[in-house]
């Protein structure tokens, strides 16, 4: 089996006004390709603060972090941004869209970090909305779009790259439980498709779904 | 790519349109005023270029030491000097002039414009290549009770136009209009009458005194040359250096520096004012850059580098210098045009034209100040670290 995520001894610790706040106090997993990961814990034990370093989106104060053999605690900047925006496809629990652009830009905008080919760009974006049911909210604004129908325009940028691995951070957290449950279908269809998913929750019925649960308690995994 | 950063610029200013619009006019405001008084001082450069082309590049101008212009007092000069002047061979044309206001009468209304007195045959000559007449003749040997008026004495001085043959009164004396000047496009000059030395002397009773001497100088002369051999000379005969012995383009050369001076500082103000546009400018993108915090991050998380957030902001601000440079070009350059206008139509000629690289120049000014305001929030947004950029509320 290929790994996709490998964390060796991954410590993470903030800096808050003098005060060092340990949130991850080493903590190493491996994740194989195609496999779907849920990861619970109590809130603040560090859950998102892994999710976070995985997705490259900040480096660990100790230990080294591998995307598909690359070690990205070397890696430049930009090669970095770069890294994330084609292997990685993030998912938040407050959706975090550009308020100001539309669907079908907001699904583009990660292609044009890529340079990729415009007309296609289009394309495709116009696909990923139409594959998670949005076809006909292409040309709206967010705030003009339900939370359910927001977290899928998430989703259809996340994919927008065709990423190795997509995190989920509490997905369903601002959603009622029926529109949480069509966001998790559509998330375990990605993964059987072969798309490595992570997700964090607090849900049990969610986690249950996984194949593997990983348990994080005060910046350590539980056994 | 360039290509969709300007949307996403266009994009947030779009998006915020009402502050947008306030940070633009102060570009707006800054760009204009350079323009205006840019294109202000080269009109006024270029009339009085113009003015004193009309006067005659060949000419030396005499005067005495405290000559301030027509009408102001002056003591020092004299009928001698003007023979002084005579000696020197290179003049083909040596003509004395006096002015001083007088009361002029014309249909029951009275006014004071300046009165010039000439000696006819010399003025004549002296104006036959330099100031033509709209209508009727130049003064000729043996008139006496006659006159010239400049156009604006003729036209807008009374209530009713003078014509040629009409009669006014000077000092209570009654002459007749023997000939009307075309304009110039100084008031001083439109607004003056020439009458007979003679004549002039009669009526204001000045004695023998001169107040400047005009002199053209035969083709080919060196006219640096005959000014400094009739500086020597009169300086000899009067044993003193009361006077000044000056060329047109010696006068035009000190105006110009006067002239540069004031454009200077005009500039350096107007540049104060876009100075000010920019800071408004940076003070744009920095809330701009604090309000959209949360979106700078979600751009790095999906990808974006450090550059393309830079990119994005600094397109930002440059674009929002080039829409301020647009308006304020066509502003600064309405603006100049209307004063121009209206300083003709109030008798003082300003050629303001419609310079194209000047206009290239503003739009590009304030593109540039936009980047260069842009600079620092941009910088800052691209620094911004993503995970803290994406808990900020
Ligand atoms: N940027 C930060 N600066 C300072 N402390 C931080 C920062 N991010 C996280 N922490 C701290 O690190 C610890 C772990 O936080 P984290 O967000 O990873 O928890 P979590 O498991 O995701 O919790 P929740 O389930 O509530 O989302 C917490 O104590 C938190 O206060
Ligand atoms: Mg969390």
């Amino acid at each position: 089996m290929q790994k996709v995520i490998q964390l060796q001894n991954v410590k993470k610790s903030y800096n808050l006004d003098n005060v060092i706040v340990n949130a991850l106090n080493g903590i190493s997993f491996e994740v194989n390709k195609g496999e779907l990961v849920a990861i619970m814990g109590p809130s603040g034990s560090g859950k998102s603060t892994a999710m976070q370093i995985i997705g490259s989106l900040d480096l660990p104060t100790e230990g080294r972090v591998f995307i598909e053999d690359v070690d990205i605690t070397k890696l430049s900047h930009s090669n970095i941004a770069q890294l994330r925006g084609k292997k990685v496809g993030f998912i938040f629990q407050t959706f975090n869209l550009i308020p100001s652009l539309t669907a079908l830009e907001n699904v583009t905008l990660p292609m044009l970090f890529q340079d990729l080919n415009k007309t296609k760009q289009k394309q495709k974006a116009k696909e990923l909305l139409a594959l998670v049911g949005l076809q006909d909210r292409m040309d709206h604004l967010p705030p003009e779009l339900s939370g359910g129908q927001r977290q899928r325009v998430a989703i259809a940028r996340a994919l927008a790259n065709d990423p190795e691995i997509i995190l989920a951070d509490e997905p369903t957290g601002n959603l009622d439980s029926k529109t949480g449950g069509e966001i998790i279908n559509l998330l375990l269809e990605l993964n059987k498709k072969g798309t490595t998913v992570l997700i964090v929750t607090h849900d049990q019925n969610i986690a249950k779904r996984a194949k593997r649960i990983i348990t994080i308690r005060d910046g350590l995994i539980a056994k | 790519m360039i290509l969709e950063y300007f949307k996403l610029a266009v994009n947030n200013i779009t998006h915020r349109k009402v502050r947008s619009w306030l940070t633009i006019i102060g570009i707006i405001i800054g760009i204009a005023s350079i323009i205006a008084l840019i294109s202000l001082s080269l009109g006024l450069q270029n009339s009085i270029a113009e003015q004193f082309e009309s006067f005659g590049s060949d000419k030396i101008l005499v005067s005495a030491a405290t000559f301030q212009g027509p009408g102001s007092l002056s003591i020092g000069l004299t009928e001698k000097d003007v023979e002084t002047v005579k000696k020197i061979q290179e003049f083909k044309v040596v003509a004395p002039f006096i002015a001083k206001p007088g009361s002029v009468e014309y249909k029951g209304e009275s006014k004071f414009p300046i009165i010039f007195g000439g000696q006819p045959k010399e003025s004549a000559e002296l104006f036959a290549d330099t100031r033509t007449l709209e209508k009727g003749r130049y003064l000729k040997e043996g008139d006496h009770y006659d006159a010239i008026l400049g156009s604006r004495a003729a036209k807008k001085l009374f209530k009713k136009e003078i014509r040629i043959n009409n009669k006014i009164k000077i000092n209570g004396k009654e002459f007749k209009v023997v000939g009307i000047f075309e304009e110039v496009g100084n008031q001083q000059d439109d607004s003056a009458i020439s009458i007979p030395l003679d004549t002039f002397k009669e009526i204001f009773k000045s004695g023998d005194q001169i107040d400047f001497i005009s002199a053209q100088v035969k083709p080919g002369s060196n006219i640096p040359e005959v000014q400094k051999k009739l500086e020597r000379l009169l300086k000899d005969k009067r044993g003193d250096e009361n006077f000044n012995v000056v060329t047109p383009t010696q006068i035009l050369e000190q105006i110009s520096q006067v002239l540069g001076i004031v454009q200077a500082v005009l500039v350096g103000i107007a540049a104060i004012s876009l100075v000010v546009g920019g800071i408004g400018i940076m003070n744009s993108m920095y809330t701009s850059v604090l309000e959209r915090t949360r979106d700078i991050g979600v751009m790095k998380a999906i990808g974006a580098k450090d550059s393309d957030i830079l990119k994005i902001f600094l397109i930002e601000s440059g674009l929002m210098g080039f829409v301020g440079g647009i308006f304020g070009v066509v502003l600064g350059t309405l603006l100049s045009l209307g004063i121009g206008q209206y300083a003709t139509e109030a008798g003082f000629k300003l050629l303001v034209t419609i310079n194209p690289q000047l206009m290239l120049f503003g739009l590009f000014f304030a593109f540039i100040a936009g980047i260069i305001s842009g600079v620092l929030p941009a910088y800052r947004a691209s620094q911004l670290n993503p995970v803290e950029a994406l808990r900020h509320e």
